[in-house]
């Protein structure tokens, strides 16, 4: 088993060399090594001007928003690249393979419903996912668990259900339109998807045990390696998030509230901008008191989804290739069918 | 990121997440209290991670040696051993399988929250914040309403006073002393200000905001954790949803933040 592995990257190594990729790919750093040395630089300047604008009121409610998101979401980022590291350094290579029905397309929808047992926010199922496909889970049933993973957990269902009270059609339109979202999205990218948007070592598959390493360093290492890979982006979606969450004020909102077709999308848009955590957009949707039900209920399906944070993360770890064009095509799929199935239980 | 700096960086991270979930309040400003035991672990173990990475280091070193000798490193027999051992910037050149050693420079973002819990934490989320976000909307309280308590002034959280307010149709609070806390955030115009309370659910990102408009004094400071002692300022009927939630100041002494000023309950004073 071992020897075979070792055999197929050998031979995927010799024959994606001669395209030249690595001088590609040693190129790609520089945009953003550049982009970091400036920002470096630019604060360098600020602070040695004093660090007086640090203290506007403007900018300190725009650290305490960007540090909140990344301190409430660096417990549940944890886990998952724990996890992650783990299925890498000790699941056998063909368990999830032997698990999951042998046809993809059956595949997503079983992948989809097991989203239900990871229990935490979206920053945790993106690391999972990512070692499933490195595991020789078909990519397309671990997207519809990175979808699903986020918005039908226990502790996600049980928050709508308390900020929803005596309102039981949300909790499940909720959970019906995020599992036909997921698996919508696996069905699409069976169709349409292309492996080359993936970053290329994804391709690969070879990752996981090798023989004669211990497997607890390569679980730490792993688990290392994705932390601080993910929390980079992490930081990256939380200062995007908390820009926008200041510079808007929220009495802006209520101005879009009047047209139904309007509002569905204004939400839905709302939702990608505020990259509110899937266990607490329950109340944000709750507090929008002047939208349709629908509206919130686009809220709900499309935060956990898709948002500032959730892009920049998916950036990191699949590519920047694939990040825009899957969270693009989850957005319309999750607005269109919250507006299905909220226009039917709601 | 070179070995170092990774696990500086690790290590940094978890002494931040420990300092201000563990020995400090200063978690409370930015997250749910429920979050605390969540905040410790991932402390522990970020700081364990950090250093695990920081021994191994040391060990391997002794073993990177032998490698050394042969050429320029390029040679080795096993590709993952000389990725382990040899320090790189360009990881991503290796399309190899999984590589673990250099980790991106996106990593450097980190420092800024690892940076800014240890040395430089900003404030709860105040006035400014406040001024520019709508009322939450108080819940309809269908079980209908206790007689209050009879203490004179009384302690009520803002959004009971609300509810008091514009749903009790018996008009309980009518004339009847009430002491509320939160802090000033100054009105748009110049007539009166508002007791304010922040509350999330989750984190500081979804905050929501509750406002008593105060008549009687001159507006504070910006920001002033106020206890206010008053009575209800008549405007419109007591008991609907005409009624504004209004106070007549007669008495307001400065407090300290609570600890839990991210909360509409009765004020729980620093220890």
């Amino acid at each position: 088993m071992e020897k075979t592995d070792e055999m197929v990257g050998v031979v995927e190594c010799a024959a994606v060399a001669p395209v030249g990729s690595p001088s590609v790919r040693r190129i790609r750093p520089w945009p953003l090594g550049a982009a970091l040395a400036l920002a470096a630089g630019a604060a360098a300047v600020l602070l040695l001007g004093g660090t007086h604008w640090l203290n506007q009121p403007a900018v300190q409610a725009w650290r305490t928003v960007c540090l909140a998101i990344t301190v409430q979401a660096l417990p549940f980022l944890l886990l998952g690249t724990a996890l992650s590291g783990a299925i890498n350094a000790f699941v056998p290579a063909d368990l999830f393979t032997r698990i999951l029905p042998k046809r993809a397309a059956l595949a997503v929808p079983v992948a989809g419903v097991a989203g239900a047992v990871l229990p935490g926010c979206e920053c945790a199922s993106v690391p999972v996912a990512n070692s499933l496909i490195g595991r020789g889970v078909t990519p397309a049933a671990a997207f519809a668990f990175l979808l699903s993973a986020p918005a039908i957990n226990p502790v996600v269902l049980t928050a709508t259900a308390v900020a929803f009270p005596g309102n039981p059609a949300m909790v499940a339109a909720r959970l019906v339109a995020s599992l036909a979202t997921a698996a919508a999205m696996g069905w699409l990218w069976l169709w349409l998807g292309k492996e080359k948007w993936l970053r290329p070592f994804l391709r690969h598959r070879d990752s996981g045990h090798r023989h004669g390493h211990s497997r607890w360093n390569e679980f730490r290492q792993g688990f290392q390696h994705d932390f601080l890979h993910a929390g980079g982006f992490l930081v990256l979606g939380a200062m995007a998030a908390a820009t926008f969450n200041v510079a808007v004020p929220r009495s802006v909102l209520d101005t879009f509230s009047g047209s139904p077709w309007l509002s569905v999308l204004f939400l839905a848009g709302l939702a990608v901008l505020l990259a509110v955590c899937s266990e607490a957009d329950a109340f944000v949707a709750a507090s929008l008191t002047g939208f349709s039900p629908t509206a919130r209920l686009a809220f709900m399906v499309v935060g956990p989804m898709v948002d500032l944070k959730l892009i920049a993360l998916q950036a990191g770890t699949f590519g920047r290739a694939f990040a825009w064009r899957f969270s693009t095509a989850t957005t319309v799929v999750a607005v269109a069918a919250s507006v299905l199935i909220g226009g039917a239980l709601l | 990121m070179r070995r170092p700096a990774q696990t500086l960086l690790l290590t940094l991270t978890g002494i931040g997440l420990l300092h201000s979930a563990l020995f400090t309040d200063t978690y409370l400003r930015y997250v749910k209290a429920g979050l605390r035991p969540l905040l410790i672990a991932s402390g522990i173990v970020l700081l364990l991670l950090g250093l695990a990475a920081a021994a191994v280091r040391g060990e391997r070193r002794d073993t990177v040696h032998d490698n050394r000798g042969s050429a320029d490193g390029h040679t080795t027999t096993d590709p993952h051993e000389h990725e382990q051992g040899h320090e790189h910037r360009h990881s991503h050149a290796h399309r190899h399988g999984h590589d673990h050693s250099g980790a991106p420079r996106v990593a450097w973002l980190l420092f800024l929250p690892a940076a800014s819990l240890l040395f430089y934490a900003p404030p709860a989320l105040g006035a400014y914040t406040a001024a520019r976000s709508s009322t939450k909307p108080v819940a309809v309280q269908r079980t209908g309403f206790a007689a209050l308590p009879a203490t004179s002034p009384l302690p009520l959280t803002l959004t009971d006073f609300t509810k008091r307010v514009q749903q009790d149709r018996t008009r309980a609070v009518k004339s009847r002393l009430v002491e509320l806390t939160g802090f000033v955030t100054p009105a748009e115009d110049d007539d009166g200000w508002y007791l304010t309370r922040i509350i999330f659910t989750c984190c500081a990102a979804d905050s929501q905001t509750v406002k008593i408009r105060v008549y009687g004094t001159e507006a504070p400071p910006a920001n002033t954790w106020l206890a206010v002692t008053g009575t209800w300022h008549p405007r419109g009927a007591l008991g609907t949803r005409t009624a504004q939630a209004a106070l007549d100041v007669r008495r307001a002494r400065p407090i300290a933040q609570p600890v839990n000023a991210y909360t509409d309950d009765l004020p729980l004073t620093p220890s």
